[in-house]
């Protein structure tokens, strides 16, 4: 009798166990590790081998690369979360009230959401050549796509809000759709029209989502290296180089984790403050129903 | 009701032309897999293949390790999706059916490490898997894919609405907890189920970043990884790199495609507030 109960109060954690050692192995004690070691200097081999306090982070925040790593995730961060949410909720309700054609847009719309990061980039490698590529011919124009160290930056955040707009739009379509019809009616009646309705009725009502898709497009956005690494390398003129990517150089090509570690733990701060600010938003303007 | 009509009318002629300027993309890099190598790049340019080939599918097929990079890419989102619907129903059913000490605290505690970006673990996690001497194997690329707690938490949610009645009949009639999980729950949980491998599949077929890292010979590189390795940046031969790229998209948005409504559904799941 008493092994029994015994094995009635062990056996709930035999089922999480699995999945809380990953949990353990690959995410909390690799955070609290990066913590830790961001305050050493660490071998090529990930080992400790001396306590310099905050040094790592004065170091790297004095090395003009990781600066102009930062602004260029800032910036990214800028161009493509607002666009593609604005884009995907248009189109939201575009295709708000179901017609004969629906189902052909609304999957049109969204299957950028099936992409990968760096298939998407083949793709707009090939559009972007800039002597007889489709773009610079199709528009007549002789823009260096991604060589130019102004423009290298925007031609890869379009390509994110591309991918990103199909996302935002599907989560939009169902926020849109669920808006309650006596809602909707109701406001008819009183003679709302098509702006008013926009604003005061499906705009407030879809702000939980929308609220959901900022917050992870933020941290999804501010870690972004992919398109880096397949198209431009960081360059030119260290003009994409992102957080993310400076991290990647560094542990990749020399096994820096001296740098490495902090690094991460800025990328971390920065996600986590604009989440934060997001929260802050929340509270202020988001209603649940 | 005929303005009405014609406004319909329009707004589908709109938004079918939205649909197409969406898809342009994937219809150009479908349409210059098919190209011959000089239309591909010409002034002024072609849209549609002036004359249809199917060379560089041929050269991609033969000429390069892509046959390689899609088996690499189907055993590590197969072994991943597995892994996440086994752990993740495992998981939730212990979080929905049971009550043990800790279990909010535990809840919470799963739910925290969609907190943490997995970029931002990288540093620490290809330390580890160096050190252990995994990379450069499966093991290696599945080894941060293996568990989400995104799953967990739609599985959770799927399973609480599961009639206590039933359950209770269950327990009452001798049925222990395996033979719940394995011949009540599991079999009438299949749809949402299905969602969740569907997702998965698409997530981790479309990784990138990890899979690059800890991979550095041609063999184990999965499609994503390899397909930017067909060309180096200089180099224009972008017909046979098309053919690539369809035949890597091919898998998940076909997938996307059919299943639609579940996959939606799995990557919702982390949107629904409780």
């Amino acid at each position: 009798m008493k092994r029994k109960l015994w094995k009635k109060m062990i056996e709930p954690y035999l089922w999480l166990l699995p999945a809380f050692v990953l949990f353990a192995v690959f995410t909390f004690i690799p955070f609290v590790q990066t913590i830790y070691k961001s305050f050493f200097i660490v071998d090529t081999l990930g080992q400790l081998r001396r306590f310099v306090g905050l040094e790592n982070y004065t170091y790297i925040l004095g090395d003009q690369v990781f600066v102009k790593a930062i602004v260029n995730t800032l910036w990214y961060v800028v161009l493509t979360v607002p666009i593609s949410k604005i884009l995907g909720t248009v189109l939201a309700f575009l295709a708000n009230r179901r017609r004969t054609t629906s189902f052909i847009y609304e999957t049109a719309f969204s299957v950028p959401m099936a992409m990968a990061s760096s298939v998407t980039a083949m793709i707009f490698q090939l559009l972007y050549v800039p002597s007889l590529g489709f773009i610079n011919g199709f528009f007549g124009l002789d823009i260096q796509w991604l060589n130019d160290p102004k423009i290298a930056m925007i031609s890869i955040a379009v390509i994110q809000i591309w991918l990103s707009t199909g996302y935002a739009f599907i989560f939009m379509l169902s926020a849109v759709r669920s808006v309650p019809d006596d809602v909707v009616e109701s406001a008819r009646m009183d003679g709302a029209g098509p702006v008013r309705m926009l604003l005061r009725i499906y705009l407030p009502l879809t702000t939980p989502t929308m609220f959901y898709l900022i917050i992870t497009d933020l941290s999804y956005s501010m870690m972004m290296m992919s398109f880096v690494s397949v198209l431009t390398g960081g360059g030119p003129q260290n003009a994409t180089v992102t957080i993310m990517y400076y991290i990647f150089q560094q542990i990749s090509a020399t096994g820096n984790y001296t740098n490495a570690n902090p690094a991460a733990m800025i990328a971390f701060l920065m996600t986590f403050a604009a989440t934060l600010l997001g929260f802050f938003w929340e509270k202020k303007g988001v209603h649940y129903q | 009701m005929r303005k009405n009509a014609k406004w319909s009318l329009l707004l589908q002629a709109v938004c079918l032309f939205l649909a197409f300027l969406m898809l342009f993309p994937i219809l150009y890099a479908v349409s210059v897999s098919f190209m011959e190598q000089k239309a591909v790049l010409s002034s002024p340019p072609h849209f549609l293949p002036p004359k249809v080939t199917f060379e560089n599918y041929m050269t991609a097929l033969t000429r390069t390790t892509l046959g390689r990079y899609m088996i690499n890419s189907a055993i590590v989102a197969l072994v991943c999706s597995f892994s996440r619907v086994i752990l993740a129903t495992m998981t939730s059913f212990a979080f929905a059916f049971m009550e043990f000490k800790g279990k909010r605290v535990l809840f919470l505690l799963a739910l925290s490490t969609m907190m943490i970006p997995p970029d931002v673990l990288i540093v620490s996690n290809f330390a580890t898997i160096s050190r252990i001497g995994l990379v450069n194997t499966y093991a290696g690329i599945c080894s941060v894919f293996l568990v989400s707690a995104s799953n967990i938490f739609m599985l959770r949610q799927h399973f609480l609405t599961f009639s206590r009645s039933l359950q209770e009949a269950a327990y009452i009639d001798g049925c222990g907890n395996l033979r719940f999980f394995f011949s009540i729950l599991l079999p009438t949980s299949r749809p949402v189920i299905t969602t969740v491998f569907l997702s998965s599949f698409v997530s981790v077929w479309n990784q990138y970043v990890w899979p690059m890292l800890v991979t550095n010979r041609n063999e184990l590189r999965t499609i994503q990884v390899g397909i930017t390795m067909l060309k180096d940046r200089e180099s224009s031969v972008f017909g046979p790199v098309m053919a690539g790229v369809v035949i890597a998209l091919v898998p998940t948005v076909l997938l996307f495609v059919i299943f639609q409504k579940n996959i939606v559904a799995g990557m919702m799941s982390g949107a629904v507030k409780e």
